[in-house]
């Protein structure tokens, strides 16, 4: 029970890291904001995005053995991926 | 010919990617299927949807169902040929080996035995024939014959083999298709000029190669690493097949090798010739878990093996069952057969052996962790999208330059039954399972290939393109066929068995419940996919096919 709480929060965590690495990019920042992407902004949200992705390796090695970690931190990447790219191209559909 | 590298690249990735793309969206598609193989036979077979079992008790259970155990009656037959005498009857073969085998998830415990061929005309060579069953854990009756185990043996079995037997063909062509695979993603991240840039870039409303350009640089790019990795190992794990040195240049070192691997061990290379009795297995199965809790990893038993079963050199192996590991079993403890003395506890493997072992356990995943198992599904069916728009494309992009050809037309529709039809075959495959008298389960492989076959024939005849998006119309026709034939495995799977959705739901079967919602997933799916062809293809409302979209 512990262990699927902790990759919830895994997943969760990975998903808004992408999220937050998705949108240092300028071409999808602007599809979220009409403000332009300063560079401070950029560098903050690709920090917090790979301290993200980290934090996500840890709750994963802390729920399983590491070689199942590892897999399964690397197939989180995929899905989180995937799902980012989604939401971004519905929002530009509504748009 | 090239003059630069990405020309070069494109020129592999197209048409190596094309040729083998057919039969690698197959392995792909059974392979997210194996991933769940043990519930679709729980689905399939109604009198085993019961709770996994751990593995039974040997001398009450297991020992007389080996007993009971008979050669293949095809095996048998293939026998004849490597002996100088007519064979005697099966009954009075003798037994060489027997091996049982349980996971996890899987109610039923596998068994098979090995026999001896006497007066083999060559005495170095292989000379076994082998017979199995499967068998209820709980009191040792075999699963009633006819009944196929769809999951575990025919969609897994599909998925690495084609089931086509002859010379090992299936297997060499997945091999091929595995290394086109290979070959696919390095020149594939080759002549992507914005991997990173474009990771997350997904533009549905654009036109439709830029659409399908898109689905398949990201289904490809975001699982690159799992593509990657289970082309690889499925590749390692039919090393053996693909480059068979043990059996032809190098026999002489291999046999070498287990001689040395015998004397080093302590575990008998050949029989002795001297009949033996054999000890209480039971006892070594609970010496074996005791010694896995003091290496402070206590475990089930997963695999169990006997060599030179009646001999006084006979050998009783038990393997833990690697469910917390990625590892698929392990940690192999050998005990003399007759005195049950223990002969040989196997070290953890080395750095080679433990990669080997790492690569192979991920790629055929009998560990217990249902997330990963999820993550696989969706891994797979990535492969699958990258595929499949990477097949789209090639015809879309090859219309929009050329217009339509006959060649081009059969492109379409060999693709057209390579994704669509397959889908229905399978589909089809599941209702047979349910609609077919239990004694003609042998009907349900043909009825597979029958309905794939058919799928190609519409797909040749209905290829002309069609409408406003210029798309034939089979796409939408096989896509209704699989919508109905889905729901329907789903209606029968409740008339046959009683076990429908409320029951499943309630109750928590969840191999039952999963898969009848995964059918009606996969019917809605397919039905919107098909209304959203439908009207896009109608000239008057949409003429690019796109208003449909935002509605």
């Amino acid at each position: 029970m512990v262990d699927t709480l902790l990759l919830l929060l895994a997943l969760a965590i990975n998903l808004m890291a992408m999220a937050a690495l998705a949108l240092a990019m300028p071409q999808h920042w602007r599809q979220l904001s009409r403000q332009p992407l300063s560079a401070a902004e950029q560098r903050r949200l690709r920090l917090a995005g790979g301290m993200g992705l980290l934090l996500a390796l840890g709750l994963c090695l802390h729920a399983d053995h590491p070689s199942m970690a590892a897999l399964v931190w690397v197939m989180m990447q995929a899905l989180s991926i995937v799902v980012i790219a989604l939401l971004l191209a519905g929002r530009a559909a509504r748009r | 010919m090239f003059t630069t590298l990405r020309q070069a690249m494109t020129w592999l990735h197209t048409w190596f990617g094309l040729v083998f793309g057919f039969i690698l969206m197959a392995v792909f598609f059974f392979g997210s299927l194996s991933v769940f193989d043990r519930e679709i036979d729980r689905w399939a077979i109604a009198e085993t949807r019961f709770d996994p079992q751990p593995m039974p008790a040997f001398d009450a259970i297991l020992q007389p169902a080996f007993a009971a155990l008979r050669a293949h009656e095809a095996e048998y037959q293939a026998g004849q040929a490597l002996v100088s005498q007519p064979l005697p009857p099966p009954e009075e073969l003798k037994p060489a080996d027997w091996g049982a085998y349980v996971t996890h998830r899987d109610p039923l415990v596998s068994i098979w035995a090995g026999f001896d061929l006497p007066h083999a005309k060559d005495p170095d060579g292989h000379n076994h024939v082998h017979g199995w069953a499967t068998l209820d854990p709980r009191n040792g009756q075999p699963l009633s014959p006819g009944q196929l185990k769809l999951g575990s043996e025919f969609f897994y079995p599909l998925h690495y083999s084609l089931h086509l037997h002859w010379n090992h063909l299936g297997y060499w062509l997945v091999g091929l298709a595995a290394l086109v695979m290979l070959a696919a993603l390095v020149s594939g991240v080759i002549i992507h000029r914005k991997l990173f840039a474009e990771l997350f870039t997904l533009r549905p409303h654009k036109h439709r190669q830029r659409s399908l350009l898109d689905a398949h640089n990201l289904s490809g790019v975001a699982a690159l690493p799992f593509h990657f990795i289970f082309a690889l190992s499925g590749l390692i794990i039919f090393a053996g097949i693909y480059l068979p040195v043990s059996d032809s240049t190098l026999r002489p070192l291999a046999k070498a090798h287990e001689e040395i691997k015998a004397a080093r061990t302590g575990l008998p290379h050949k029989p002795a010739g001297i009949a033996a009795p054999l000890a209480s297995v039971d006892a070594m199965m609970a010496s074996a878990k005791a010694r896995w809790a003091e290496r402070g990893m206590p475990g089930e038993v997963g695999y169990l093996y006997l060599n030179h079963v009646g001999d006084a050199n006979g050998y009783v192996s038990i393997f833990r069952a690697g469910s917390d590991r990625v590892t698929l079993v392990g940690q192999g403890v050998h005990f003399a057969a007759s005195s049950g003395q223990l002969l040989f506890e196997e070290p953890a493997p080395g750095a080679i052996g433990g990669i080997y072992d790492f690569l192979v356990g991920l790629h055929l995943q009998h560990f217990e962790h249902w997330w990963l198992r999820w993550l696989y599904l969706f891994g797979g069916l990535a492969g699958c999208v990258c595929i499949a728009t990477g097949i789209l494309f090639f015809v879309e992009h090859r219309k929009r330059l050329h217009g339509s050809s006959p060649l081009l037309r059969t492109i379409d529709a060999i693709g057209i039954s390579s994704i669509s039809g397959m889908l229905l075959a399978t589909a089809a495959v599941l209702v047979a399972n349910r609609a077919l008298p239990e004694a003609w389960g042998h009907w349900q492989e043909p009825l597979f290939g029958g309905c794939w076959l058919l799928a190609l024939l519409h797909a040749l005849w209905r290829s002309k393109p069609q409408g406003a998006l210029r798309l034939a119309p089979a796409w939408q026709e096989q896509c209704w066929g699989i919508a109905l034939l889905a729901v329907t495995a789903v209606v029968l799977n409740a008339i046959t068995t009683g076990d429908h959705l409320l029951h499943t739901l309630s109750r928590g079967y969840w191999p039952v419940a999963g898969v009848d919602l995964a059918l009606l997933v996969a019917a809605l799916l397919a039905a919107m996919s098909a209304r959203y062809l439908q009207r896009a293809a109608l000239p008057a409302r949409s003429p690019l096919g796109v208003e449909v979209h935002h509605g």
